[in-house]
């Protein structure tokens, strides 16, 4: 297909400039952070294998002051020589790579030449974002002998090579050997012991054996008479509460969800704010997992209320829900609300008659699927003050060495727990089936 | 005759991609005229019809609607006008999950209480004429049954049904039958025809066969990079001008 003449592309402003410098910015940042994390896990393994071993048992190998600074330093040349031979995780990861002319590779002096370059070019980058030079000149990233380029952009003029295997390239190596860095600090840090796994079995055989006898002696019965509830009692505060939690947050997650939807905000520069904000709201209040929220409110409303519990659930909710109702609101065909506006129609029944026709079995999914993991919350949410059946089980597992029989007692509490939320889980599997 | 839309000047760059898809153009449509637009896959077809009902922001120019500035319109205005310019899609852009009664019915939303629109309620004479528009496609039968039921004629029927509820002055039809077989096109294109001869609603239609252009236009409106190559009769269009249209290797298909 032939393109209409193409209007003249002369000098951008800034910040057209800085946004098409982002990518080179983001992948040397990466490159930097992957450089300082070997650094920290060359430091671990140090420690772990030869300071406490053989110099202080007690004692933790440290950095000196100067230590800081030549750490920072080397990383950051590492970081800028592997950018420099195009070589990176970050500069694959962002799909940048460095082209010689008519897309020959880029000889070696060249790119020694580049990373010399380079420490002077980074600190004159802020000028390029001025006037007419092509971007990244003051880098050598764009010049008669190379150019930095997005690969998917010149993907249909690339000439045709070999995919080379992954143990070949530079890239490939780095990245696996990342992985087993990652691999080996992570078990050493979490004190993965598969020894003690096994020695302990036999110590814990008695409580299995209690857990596996559950006593429901409780079901009905208060536990202590006149002042705490049955088991069936906090069973039904449990369930209570996640479903005032997902009614009520999915009630008020509706309307927010067109606010926080792009395609219905972003008509004008009011509506983007809006729209901005809701997206920040919904990411900075679903980032706080409900059970935080919940030691917040049970110190609100008093320690083991199932209001706290449920306060704490709502509001996760609202945001969870009102961030995945809004992609749905997002991923809607447009040419229905195309064609309904151009009926005369007003923007809200644009989205009465058009969105929201499209939207309502996802939400109704969303809904239940929230729903699942509101009840699986409300069962430990105890924990923290929250309410609910963990009230119970909190308050065996602390009994246990006073009361001869607490271990068969939360063992009852455990199997009630699976039965109500296997049962809940199924029937809402079965009506999300019959939805979809 | 009296003239109904005149455009000046009109032009559409796409700050995406830098694309001068709509570049100085003037015309004018009279009342009554079943105008075709044809020209080649992205000559500008699309754009031109999607900025007179400003579905699309011109970059440049004038569009006069029967003497209102369209593109000085505010929101309110810019309704108002919109109630009169209908238009049906080549992807007929229902609502697939409703019904095709709801979708007939959504061609009255710029007219009724909005208040009762909010829920779902709709004057009896807007019911009554809705039947009557469906029966008029000849799908009264399929009132109830969901809009993504259908087949594509059949919704394309229904996207003529939801337009005529507009009562328009102007339909607009952006390659109105280029997902449909041959003779379900020319049954979808005589109902257009009919709007236009019985109703009087002026029509401007895009279309990709040079054939259908022949046959239902009253006047041929060819683009090509988003300027006017061509303008005059469908019997004007001869071998040497179809070639400056589609370029020098295209070859004519027959549409029957
Ligand atoms: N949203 C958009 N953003 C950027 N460019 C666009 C957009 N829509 C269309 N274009 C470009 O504008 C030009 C004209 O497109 P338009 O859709 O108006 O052509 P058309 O004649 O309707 O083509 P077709 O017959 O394929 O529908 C094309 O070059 C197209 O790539
Ligand atoms: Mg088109």
């Amino acid at each position: 297909m032939k393109r209409p003449k193409k209007s003249k592309s002369a000098s951008h402003s800034p910040w057209v400039r800085l946004a098409a410098l982002r990518p080179r910015f983001s992948a040397f940042m990466l490159d930097w952070a992957s450089w300082g994390f070997i650094a920290y896990g060359v430091m671990y393994l140090l420690n772990k294998y030869w300071y406490i071993r053989h110099v202080n048992f007690y004692g933790r190998l440290t950095l000196p002051g100067w230590g800081w600074p030549v750490v920072i330093i080397a990383t950051f040349e590492l970081a800028l020589l592997s950018h420099a031979f195009s070589q990176s995780i970050g500069l694959s990861l962002f799909g940048l790579r460095l082209f010689g002319p008519e897309y020959a590779p880029v000889p070696f002096r060249r790119r020694l030449a580049r990373f010399v370059a380079l420490h002077v070019g980074l600190v004159l980058q802020p000028l390029a974002l001025f006037g007419d030079r092509p971007l990244g000149s003051l880098v050598h990233d764009s010049d008669k002998t190379g150019r930095m380029l997005l690969v998917a952009k010149v993907k249909d003029d690339l000439p045709a090579e070999k995919p080379r295997k992954w143990y070949t390239t530079y890239r490939g190596l780095f990245l696996a050997g990342l992985l087993a860095l990652t691999f080996w600090l992570g078990w050493k840090i979490t004190t993965i012991n598969l020894q003690m796994l096994v020695e302990r079995i036999g110590k814990s055989g008695h409580i299995w054996k209690d857990l596996f006898t559950p006593r429901f002696t409780y079901l009905t019965e208060p536990v202590i008479p006149g002042r705490t509830f049955s088991l069936v009692h906090y069973m039904l505060e449990t369930i209570f509460m996640a479903f005032f939690a997902t009614v009520t947050g999915a009630i008020v997650a509706f309307p927010l969800s067109f606010l926080g939807a792009r395609n219905i905000m972003g008509f004008n520069a009011f509506g983007w704010l809006i729209y901005s904000v809701m997206r920040t709201l919904f990411n900075a209040l679903r980032s706080i997992e409900s059970i935080l929220m919940a030691v917040l409110f049970a110190v609100w409303v008093g320690f083991g209320n199932p209001f706290a519990g449920a306060l704490a659930l709502f509001l996760h909710t609202i945001a969870a829900l009102a961030k995945l109702y809004s992609e749905q609101v997002e991923a809607v065909d447009p040419g229905p609300l195309e064609a309904i506006a151009t009926t005369g129609a007003r923007r809200w029944q644009v989205v009465a008659y058009g969105v929201i026709p499209q939207i309502i079995p996802s939400y109704l999914a969303f809904t239940l699927y929230r729903w699942d993991i509101n009840i699986r919350m409300a069962t430990i949410i105890a924990l923290v003050g929250g309410g609910g059946i963990g009230t119970l089980l909190f308050y065996f597992k602390n009994e246990v060495g006073r009361l001869d029989d607490a271990w068969n007692q939360v063992g009852a509490v455990v199997v009630a727990i699976v039965v109500v939320v296997w049962a809940l889980d199924y029937i809402s599997a079965r009506v999300r089936e019959k939805i979809g | 005759m009296e003239e109904l839309i005149r455009i000046d000047r009109l032009t559409k760059v796409y700050e995406r991609g830098e694309v001068l898809a709509v570049n100085d153009i003037s015309f004018t449509v009279k009342r009554g005229e079943f105008l075709v637009l044809i020209g080649l896959s992205g000559s500008g077809k699309s754009t031109l019809l999607r900025c007179i009902n400003r579905l699309i922001e011109p970059t440049a120019g004038q569009i006069v609607f029967d003497g209102i500035d369209v593109t000085k319109a505010s929101a309110r205005q810019l309704r108002q006008l919109r109630r009169r310019m209908a238009m049906i899609f080549q992807q007929f852009n229902l609502v697939k999950r409703s019904s095709v009664l709801t979708n007939v019915l959504s061609g009255r939303l710029g007219y009724v209480n909005p208040g009762a629109s909010a829920i779902h309620k709709f004057p009896k004479e807007d019911l009554e004429s809705a039947f009557a528009n469906l029966e008029r496609v000849g799908i009264p039968e399929q009132a109830y049954k969901r809009a993504d039921e259908l087949s594509g004629g059949q919704q394309q029927r229904v996207g003529i049904a939801r337009a005529l509820m507009q009562r328009p002055d102007l339909l607009m039809a952006d390659e109105p039958v280029s997902a449909l077989d041959p003779a379900t096109a020319h049954s979808v294109m005589q109902y257009l025809e009919q709007m236009n001869q019985e109703d009087g609603v002026t029509v401007i239609a895009s279309l990709h066969f040079l054939s259908l252009a022949r046959r239902y236009g009253t006047r041929i409106l060819a683009l090509k990079d988003g300027e006017i190559v061509f303008e005059g009769l469908p019997a004007e269009i001869d071998a040497a001008k179809f070639k400056e249209i589609y370029g020098e290797e295209a070859e004519e298909v027959e549409v029957r």
